[in-house]
């Protein structure tokens, strides 16, 4: 995702001097830290909560987190990792502390407003809508890590070494899990692919 | 390779689900471009960065002196130690109101008590299961319908089952937990299926091929299999 990639890869070297400056309450070398990661935490949060605004309220959650245990961050592992680590996490407490919430709302919504899937055909894009309804409820119903490695993989475009570390796995399990998520949605998506399942 | 390939439907069919399967990938990451697109990044570190220092000039204060009586804090400090002690408290005086309080030792009323919240939550239970199962058997009478229609003819006594009368009749039974229990996504589909079944009951002689169609256009136009499907599993798992 090149779009919301920061604006120059940063050396362990030069992350771990502004972790240090951070923990000295440097205001700058915090907010350096914070342009460079804010929308890779973002699309990460993003992608669990699906909602903008509560995206962001996970992206200030982050770096206050940050801001407070800059010191425990280990040099020599990955920082992105261990920053995304930790927004997956804020994002999944956000998500079960609300989520009663969204159940009101769905138990509240008339029926009709409901997003099931698509409109009645009216544009003759029906299918699209509907697979595309169909494509977020079975991401979201995916087991936790195979959900957590298909968002990393996909929408954060990190490498399986990067996820790896993020979630505190081995590559391989990484991996498997990738093809395990893969193979589910396909499955899920059977009847709206086309395909058997 | 490439040859048996193109000419093995079976492994096209699967490539061309992987593809769309990306390609919804796409999208989804698309929407999230649009969403970061609206955010104010410049402006974003420097509101954080104030949160951060109002918070940690807020940690910094000076703890506040101590005060007489220090022991209690220990108890003002530990909410789960303080709970723990005033429910002892309230529990024995409770439980000295109750056996103090006269016929309660004479046995003289044995009968099963629940609170009431309790027997809300089992009837809501109830309901639940009740309108499932509606929901379950509408279903299978809705696709067992479309499948005969598909045969052949439709005849009235198919129209007027069983089934279909046990089902309305359900439903008249079903109305007033769906109403006390503001079951309002429910009971919107579960009307929806007793005009259906109504309007099938209703009609005499053989189903002709229009009124198969606008049977049909009602069930697909209000996607009324899928919400079935939906507002059943979103009952199911307890919301």
């Amino acid at each position: 995702m090149s779009e919301v990639s920061t604006a120059r890869e940063i050396g362990a070297a030069e992350i771990a001097a502004l972790l240090e400056r951070i923990q000295a309450g440097d205001r700058e070398a915090f907010m350096a830290v914070i342009r460079l990661y804010q929308q890779k935490v973002f699309v990460m949060a993003y992608s669990i909560l699906r909602d903008r605004e509560d995206a962001l309220d996970t992206v200030q959650e982050t770096f206050l987190r940050l801001y407070q245990k800059a010191g425990l961050y280990k040099p020599g592992s990955s920082f992105q990792g261990w920053l995304l680590q930790m927004a997956k996490n804020i994002s999944i407490d956000h998500y079960r502390k609300h989520r009663k919430k969204r159940q009101e709302w769905e138990t509240t919504t008339p029926l009709d407003d409901i997003p099931v899937a698509a409109e009645p055909a009216r544009d003759g894009d029906s299918a699209a809508t509907d697979l595309r309804h169909a494509f977020a409820r079975s991401v979201d119903t995916l087991a936790e890590r195979q959900k957590m490695v298909f968002v990393m993989r996909h929408y954060n475009e990190l490498q399986f070494n990067e996820i790896s570390e993020a979630m505190k796995i081995s590559v391989g399990t990484a991996k498997s899990l990738h093809f395990k998520a893969v193979q589910n949605l396909r499955k899920r998506l059977a009847p709206v692919l086309g395909i058997e399942p | 390779m490439d040859d048996s390939f193109e000419k093995d439907p079976e492994r096209r069919a699967e490539s061309g689900a992987i593809e769309r399967l990306l390609k919804e990938t796409d999208a989804v990451r698309a929407e999230i471009l649009r969403s970061a697109a609206s955010v104010d990044w410049d402006a974003l570190p420097g509101l954080i960065a104030d949160r951060a220092t109002a918070a940690n000039a807020r940690d910094a204060r000076p703890a506040p002196a101590p005060r007489p009586m220090g022991w209690l804090a220990a108890f003002r400090m530990k909410p789960a130690l303080a709970g723990l002690a005033a429910g002892l408290v309230v529990g024995a005086a409770a439980m000295y109101l109750a056996l103090k309080a006269p016929g309660v030792r004479n046995g003289g009323n044995d009968a099963y008590f629940a609170s009431g919240e309790f027997l809300d939550r089992a009837e809501l239970e109830m309901a639940r299961r009740n309108t499932v199962d509606y929901l379950e058997k509408s279903q299978y009478m809705l696709l067992d319908f479309f499948e005969s229609a598909d045969e052949g003819p439709v005849g009235p006594a198919a129209l007027r089952s069983e089934r279909t009368r046990d089902l309305l009749q359900k439903k008249k039974y079903l109305n007033a937990q769906l109403d006390r229990f503001q079951m309002a996504k429910a009971k919107a589909i579960c009307d929806q299926i007793e005009t259906l079944f109504f309007e099938l009951s209703q009609i005499d002689g053989e189903l002709a091929a229009a009124e198969l169609g606008r049977i049909r256009g009602y069930v697909e136009e209000r996607q009324l299999l899928l919400k079935i499907n939906l507002v059943k599993k979103e009952l199911q798992s307890g919301v």
